[in-house]
């Protein structure tokens, strides 16, 4: 069995991998981490910027813990080549650090659009802690903040925005929000919702150029009315951070292409989270999966393999939720199938929203809009994800819930949904809770 | 910490048909969980089954994955003495990540708190099962399995057949 391990990122995906080798191998290994920055969570970033949180809450392994797990490290640090052959990382210091193993989880970073302007002064993204620490600074009461991008990452830090007391606007070149998330009824409601709560959101909308203007932004428009800003956040999507592998002889296609142990073409170099290309489990289909929940359960299932253990991964499932002013939105699966068959409910006054997607009688994606406050919302997010998960053959209960959108709990447990998915696990075994690893994160 | 590594020696063993809908369940959970005598914050469930004739109370199962616990991204569900899938307060910070990994549709979230919130098996003394005067709720040593299902499944004909389940 390997007894160097080398995890390359210290994301979600990494640090998972370095718990679940500690909880699996039967003689202590080495584990070497490469990460650019100190391990944290970018999920929790929003609540830092609302100051609901300290700065010292999003870490996720600390000094001391990365110590008690006896991993090695090279934080601050970025690799620059792998070479499959002599089995070596090099680093941007010039390091080498060599390996029986190696986790390829080196994640994702924020894409500007190309608008002149785009990189100044004043404009920030929001993505890493060192973003988030920028934009922490310059949003106050009264602040005008616009975002340009209305995807997932604009809605993760809007609430946190708006709570601080700043004006709001929106800004985004296609013709509605959250395109990758929703479809277009559910970002309808989302858009009204918003506006609602004093957001403004300017769709079709092309920036042209971003200038200064007296300690201040201005924003041109292709299609004109300039709009000036305190803060401008690019929210324009992000990109793999695979440019290091380009000439490695790791087979890359959207990312590191991997079986169904999360092995890469080279048997023994795995890849995790953003930068894997795996099983999406509705459609069978590879695919990158740029979530939090898929890194972690790649992360874990790696690290079980690192250890020696063949465990298999089923696929990941596609899954997203955002709250917008205290409205839940999330969407599972193969939501945007256009050969699934749909059936969708309404109740514009909520608001509440329902699209259920079915290939036979099976649930393979669903969309989900409801009040937070509402208990039958997250009750029904919940068992959305269960029926889409454990692909449960419906019988009668399908026609049910075709003329029944909302009334998903009889059809769920009735379809014996529970039972299914009892002895499902993703490692084969229970799971272990954070405080009970070798050491607690 | 010692390892509460297995699953609860002690379960929530639901026999619906003993359910007679008076949701004292609720009230009691949602008064132990959060102070509040709100059936809206319970973590325990009480659906009916074809129309209003029939009740059964629905809640976590302490599954073995814990998909709840795994996909926190700050280690803020845990496993406490009872066995229980337990959030920890002070670390969670609302993200909502666990209601979407959860699949059974037992994890909430309390828009006054900003917190996620679920069934921990009251540290040992669930107080559903003290409250259930007929049974139905019982906490005993046995493995969980899926109490509803034949139930439902009997039950749901109705609302299979009469209108198309309109309720």
């Amino acid at each position: 069995m390997p007894a160097r391990h080398l995890i390359v990122g210290g994301g979600t995906a990494g640090i998972n991998a370095i718990r679940t080798i500690r909880e699996e191998e039967s003689a202590k290994s080495e584990i070497t981490l490469v990460s650019a920055e100190r391990p944290y969570s970018r999920m929790v970033l929003p609540y830092y910027l609302d100051r609901t949180i300290s700065e010292s809450h999003v870490f996720t392994a600390t000094a001391a813990v990365l110590a008690q797990w006896e991993v090695k490290t090279h934080l601050g640090r970025r690799a620059t080549n792998l070479d499959i052959k002599s089995n070596t990382c090099t680093l941007d210091d010039g390091t080498k650090v060599e390996y029986d193993d190696c986790m390829i989880a080196t994640g994702s970073s924020a894409a500007r659009a190309p608008v002149p302007g785009a990189d100044g002064k004043g404009v920030h993204s929001f993505w890493t802690l060192e973003e988030a620490r920028g934009v922490i600074a310059q949003v106050q009461p009264g602040t005008h903040v616009v975002m340009v991008g209305a995807g997932f990452i604009s809605f993760t830090i809007l609430n946190s925005i708006l709570s601080l007391g700043a004006k709001l606007t929106i800004v985004d070149i296609a013709p509605r929000i959250l395109p990758r998330m929703v479809d277009d009824t559910a970002a309808g409601l989302v858009q009204g919702w918003l506006e609602k709560h004093g957001v403004t959101v300017r769709t079709n909308t092309a920036v042209t150029a971003i200038e200064d203007a007296k300690g201040r932004k201005r924003l041109r428009f292709k299609s004109g009315g300039d709009l000036v800003a305190d803060v401008v956040i690019m929210a324009t999507g992000i990109r793999t951070n695979l440019e290091w592998l380009k000439d490695s002889g790791i087979a890359i296609k959207r990312g590191v292409v991997v079986d169904d142990q999360l092995r890469s073409n080279v048997a023994n170099v795995y890849a995790a989270g953003d930068v894997a290309e795996g099983k999406d489990l509705i459609t069978g289909e590879a695919a990158v999966h740029a979530i939090e929940p898929t890194a972690q359960e790649h992360g874990r299932v790696v690290g079980a393999n690192m250890a020696g253990k063949a465990v298999r991964y089923r696929g990941s499932l596609l899954a997203n939720i955002v709250e917008v002013c205290h409205l839940d939105v999330a969407s599972f699966g193969a939501w945007e199938d256009g050969r699934a068959q749909a059936v969708n409910a309404l109740r514009k006054d909520r608001p509440a929203y329902r699209k259920l997607l079915f290939h036979g009688d099976r649930l393979t994606g669903a969309i989900i809009l409801g009040p937070s406050a509402d208990i039958w919302t997250t009750n029904d997010v919940g068992m959305l994800k269960g029926l889409v998960q454990s692909g449960i053959s419906l019988g009668p209960w399908k026609a049910h819930l075709e003329k029944h959108p909302f009334d998903i709990k009889p059809a769920y447990i009735a379809a014996r949904t529970t039972g299914t998915l009892l002895p499902e696990t993703v490692l084969g075994r229970p799971s272990k809770a954070p405080g009970d690893s070798p050491v607690a994160v | 910490m010692a390892t509460l590594t297995q699953l609860p020696t002690r379960v929530l063993k639901i026999t619906p048909t003993r359910c007679t809908g008076c949701l004292r369940c609720e009230l009691a959970c949602s008064y132990v969980q959060t102070g509040e005598y709100q059936p809206a914050k319970s973590v325990i469930r009480v659906s009916p089954f074809e129309g209003h004739t029939s009740y059964a109370p629905y809640t976590c199962t302490q599954c073995a994955e814990g998909w709840c616990m795994t996909a926190c991204p700050v280690g803020a569900i845990t496993i406490n003495a009872a066995g229980a899938k337990d959030v920890l307060d002070d670390k969670c910070v609302g993200c909502k990540l666990c209601t979407i990994a959860c699949p059974y549709g037992t994890m909430f979230y309390d828009t006054s708190t900003r917190k996620a919130f679920k069934c921990n098996l009251c540290g040992g003394d669930p107080a559903c099962a003290d409250a259930c005067p007929t049974a139905a709720i019982t906490y005993e040593d046995v493995v969980t399995e899926d109490w509803l299902a034949d139930f439902a499944a009997e039950r749901g004909q109705r609302l299979l057949t009469i209108n198309g389940g309109s309720r």
